[in-house]
């Protein structure tokens, strides 16, 4: 697990798709915890909102574009090994579970190196880092990266996870926040499924979110399980 | 010890039966062939053991455990069908990432040993995709043994490979039998496996035809044996009795002279058909008699 992990981690970091992500965030997070500071001078804010004034950029890209990125970094990570078949050497030698978490924890440690970065520029300007706020930031990135990996076993051809990547990149935060705040009976219940109902309650409800990543997980591992490659 | 042992294994996809219902068993230290038309299923056998596809029915069991099962991955080694390697990496990372991978992570000497052992030491840190099909064939079997491994299942490791990287795999499988590893093989190729199989298996849509040694297999086929007979010049008054005698003493007779040839199904015919001719006032000044070889048997299956 540990040895794919670290493969899929080191590859997140070649390449210019992942340069231009990193940048983004980066960039993303230095101008808006800066804008945040001519914000708080200019605008009178509650105290809860000018606490969480810096993060505001960096989390509003996230729950916009978080899935588009994710998704466009990491789409194929399962099925592009299966499509190619060097998945044999891998099923040959470890255990599909191993492939698995071993694929998640690369890419989701990968995501926590660029957002643990980004909030440290974020607290040169805060002069504090919010564990709180990062937490939820994390648990938002957790659930889109399983997601990701549970649409690269299920889907077999990598082109097709590349499109779906960008269709679901961009539906995602639409509809996921229209159901949160949608009296629709019909769809509303799928809200409970979606991160957003979660990360817009100020609680530690948003832990559910690691636990439905952990379904989806769980469902990729199955299904994979049974998957010829 | 058994190294590999099948009952009743089979795969279907659907409702067609790919694989139906193999019983085999490889002893270690063996070099066990197996052969088949494209088609047969040997690749899907080969899946099956290697956990590349579940069995539809059946069991298995690889150096004493049954399968499928995680832990027996790390005693084996597998070569695939066909060259299929991350053309990103270079030789050395490959036998890194997958030695790693298979729980033995092999330092820079060994290595650099299992790349000697095949040939491939002066292109370590070159990487993949400038390799030609027959040095990804070497690596591919580089990797297969990379951690090690007490089984080796090698899927057509000579295809479509030249003559003298076909000889030098050949050389590369002895080698490894030497060092004590079973190996496990499907092939085409009828003249290797003759040569490099303790064992072989004839399989045909899905089931196993016929197995054995070498020996054991051309036993069974020895009951239709080609002999070719070297004559001087049979008398004009005996060459139709003598001719007649042949048509009755075996099948497939060819009288080109000074030669005649024909099929006998038994060893003891060929004494006579020597009698027959010196009764005809012929001597017989030579005797030649082909063995069946694996094209023969397999052909015939």
């Amino acid at each position: 697990m540990y040895v794919i992990g670290k493969r899929e981690f080191m590859s997140l970091f070649k390449g210019v798709k992942s340069l231009i992500v990193i940048a983004i965030l980066l960039v993303t997070s230095y101008y808006s915890a800066k804008f945040a500071d001519f914000l708080l001078s200019g605008i009178e804010l509650s105290a809860k909102e000018a606490e969480n004034i810096h993060t505001v950029g960096l989390l509003g890209l996230l729950l916009l574009l978080g899935q588009l990125f994710i998704a466009g970094l990491s789409h194929d990570t399962i099925n592009r090994e299966t499509h190619e078949r060097t998945m044999r050497f891998l099923v040959t030698r470890t255990s599909r579970t191993s492939i698995v978490l071993g694929k998640f924890l690369g890419i989701w440690l990968f995501w926590f190196i660029c957002l643990i970065i980004s909030f440290l520029i974020i607290s040169m300007f805060a002069q504090k880092i919010d564990i709180f706020i990062f937490s939820q930031t994390m648990s938002l990135v957790t659930y889109q990266i399983s997601l990701t990996v549970l649409l690269s076993v299920l889907i077999p051809k990598p082109g097709f996870t590349m499109f779906l990547s960008i269709v679901v990149g961009l539906s995602f935060p639409i509809l996921g926040l229209w159901v949160v705040f949608t009296s629709n009976v019909w769809v509303s219940w799928t809200k409970y499924i979606t991160p957003f109902y979660y990360l817009e309650r100020e609680d530690f409800s948003f832990l559910v979110i690691f636990i439905v990543a952990g379904i989806m997980l769980f469902f990729a591992n199955f299904i994979f399980k049974r998957r010829e490659c | 010890m058994i190294a590999i042992e099948t009952k009743q294994l089979k795969k279907s996809y659907g409702a067609s039966p790919i694989v139906k219902g193999i019983d085999f068993i490889v002893k270690q230290e063996e070099i066990f062939g197996f052969l088949g038309r494209n088609g047969a299923g040997k690749s899907t056998l080969i899946n099956m053991l290697t956990g590349i596809i579940q069995p539809s029915s059946g069991t298995y069991s690889l150096l004493g455990v049954k399968g499928p099962n995680d832990q027996v991955k790390k005693r084996i080694g597998v070569m695939p069908d066909y060259s299929i390697l991350y053309s990103s990496l270079t030789a050395m990372e490959h036998l890194k990432y997958l030695s790693a991978l298979s729980g033995k992570s092999a330092g820079k000497e060994w290595c650099m040993e299992v790349l000697t052992f095949v040939g491939l030491e002066a292109h370590a840190r070159k990487k993949v995709a400038k390799f030609s099909f027959g040095m990804k064939k070497k690596l591919g079997i580089a990797l297969a043994i990379i951690h090690d491994p007490e089984l080796v299942f090698l899927d057509e490791p000579t295809s479509g490979l030249d003559a003298e990287s076909a000889i030098q795999i050949q050389k590369l499988i002895r080698r490894l039998r030497k060092r004590g590893k079973t190996i496990f093989m499907t092939s085409h190729n009828l003249a290797e496996v003759e040569k490099l199989c303790t064992r072989i298996a004839i399989m045909k849509e899905g089931k196993i035809v016929k197995s054995g040694t070498m020996d054991e297999l051309r036993a069974f086929y020895r009951s239709t044996i080609k002999v070719r007979i070297k004559h001087s010049p049979v008398p004009a008054s005996e060459q139709m009795k003598l001719h007649q005698w042949l048509e009755s003493a075996g099948t497939d007779l060819e009288v080109n002279d000074p030669y005649v040839t024909i099929t006998v199904k038994d060893e003891n015919r060929i004494a006579e058909i020597i009698r027959a001719f010196q009764q005809c006032r012929a001597d017989v000044l030579r005797v030649e008699v082909e063995e069946p070889s694996l094209e023969d048997i397999f052909l015939d299956e």
